[in-house]
C-alpha cells in the first residue's frame, strides 16, 4: 500500500516538474527593440531591463535585470530584427529594496524583501540548434568521443567531467546496474544543461607535480620562511 | 541601451530590397483578401513553421 505522503509528494514532484518545464521552454520570437526602463515602463517602478520580441502569439514583453547580461554578453550577440530565442534557465535568491518616491524623485520610504530573480539566456536561434546537437552527442553513449570533440571542441571539458564521473562510478560503485544508473543520471543532467544553452563546464587537468601529495607535504626546507 | 525601432509596414516592406521574394509574394497576395482572415491565416502560419522549426532543430528538450 502507498503511503499518501509519498503519493503527495509525488503529486507535488510532478507539479514542480511541469511548472519548471513551462517557464524554462524557450520563447521564439523576432528581437524588436530591448533597453533599460523603469519596470513595465511605470515612472514610480524601479529601473529594470525589457526585451520585446514578436512571436507567433504577437507581441510579448519580458523583463528581468538579467536580460542585459544575457543579450549583451552572450554568444551571438543578437541584433533587433532577428530570430532568437529566450529561456529562463535559473532563479537566484535575492534580496530586493523597493523605494518609494515623491514628486521631486526623493526616496521617501524603503522596504526591503526576499525574492527571486530569474536569470536568462538570450541568443540567437542557431545557438539552441547548436546546443541540441551538442547535447545529443553527450546522450549518446555509442558516440565516439574523439569525433564529437573534433566537431564541437568547446565540448573537449564536458567529456572531461563525463570521465571523471566514469572513473569515480567505477571506485565507488560496486553493482554494474547501479553504476549505469550514477552515470544515466550525470550525462542526462549535463546534456539538459547543455541544450538549455547553460554555460559549458570549464575542467582543467591538474598539474600533478604541483598537486602532488608530495609536494604538498614536504617538510620546511631551512631556507623557507617561518611565516 | 533603448534601439531605435523601424515600424514596418506593407508598403515598407515591399520596397525593402532585404525583404525575401517569398514574403513580397505573399504579402501582395494577402493585400487582396479580407484582411482578418489574412491575418488569421499568417498566425497559423507562424506557429505551422514555429512548431516545424522547433522539431527539425530539436529545440525542445526529448
Amino acid at each position: 500500500m502507498v503511503d499518501p505522503d509519498d503519493r503527495r509528494s509525488a503529486a507535488s514532484s510532478a507539479r514542480e516538474a511541469n511548472r519548471r518545464r513551462r517557464t524554462e521552454k524557450l520563447l521564439i520570437g523576432r528581437l524588436k527593440d530591448h533597453g533599460i526602463a523603469n519596470y513595465q515602463f511605470r515612472t514610480k517602478q524601479d529601473p529594470s531591463y525589457y526585451v520585446k520580441l514578436l512571436t507567433r502569439n504577437g507581441e510579448r514583453t519580458l523583463w528581468g535585470k538579467d536580460l542585459q547580461r544575457a543579450l549583451l554578453q552572450g554568444e551571438t550577440r543578437p541584433q533587433v530584427g532577428e530570430l532568437i530565442g529566450v529561456r529562463r534557465t535559473a532563479r537566484e535568491a535575492v534580496t530586493i529594496t523597493s523605494r518609494q518616491r515623491d514628486a521631486e524623485g526623493r526616496v521617501i520610504a524603503q522596504e526591503e524583501r526576499h525574492a527571486h530573480r530569474a536569470r536568462w539566456v538570450v541568443e540567437k536561434v542557431s545557438f539552441f540548434a547548436k546546443r541540441a546537437q551538442m547535447a545529443r552527442r553527450l546522450r549518446d553513449e555509442q558516440a565516439d568521443v574523439r569525433e564529437s570533440v573534433r566537431a564541437h571542441p568547446e565540448l573537449k571539458s564536458t567529456f572531461l567531467t563525463v570521465r571523471a564521473a566514469e572513473d569515480y562510478a567505477a571506485k565507488t560503485i560496486a553493482n554494474p546496474e547501479d553504476r549505469e544508473r550514477f552515470l544515466q543520471l550525470i550525462r542526462g543532467a549535463i546534456a539538459s544543461s547543455i541544450h538549455k544553452g547553460e554555460p559549458l563546464p570549464s575542467t582543467s587537468l591538474r598539474n600533478r607535480t604541483a598537486d602532488s601529495p608530495a609536494v604538498k607535504s614536504r617538510g620546511p626546507k631551512r631556507e623557507d620562511p617561518t611565516r | 541601451m533603448s534601439t531605435l525601432v523601424t515600424v514596418l509596414t506593407a508598403e515598407t516592406a515591399l520596397a525593402d530590397a532585404s525583404t525575401s521574394r517569398w514574403l513580397k509574394n505573399a504579402l501582395r497576395e494577402a493585400l487582396e483578401r479580407d484582411p482578418a482572415d489574412a491575418l488569421n491565416d499568417a498566425l497559423a502560419l507562424a506557429g505551422i513553421l514555429e512548431d516545424r522549426l522547433r522539431s527539425l532543430l530539436e529545440l525542445d528538450e526529448p
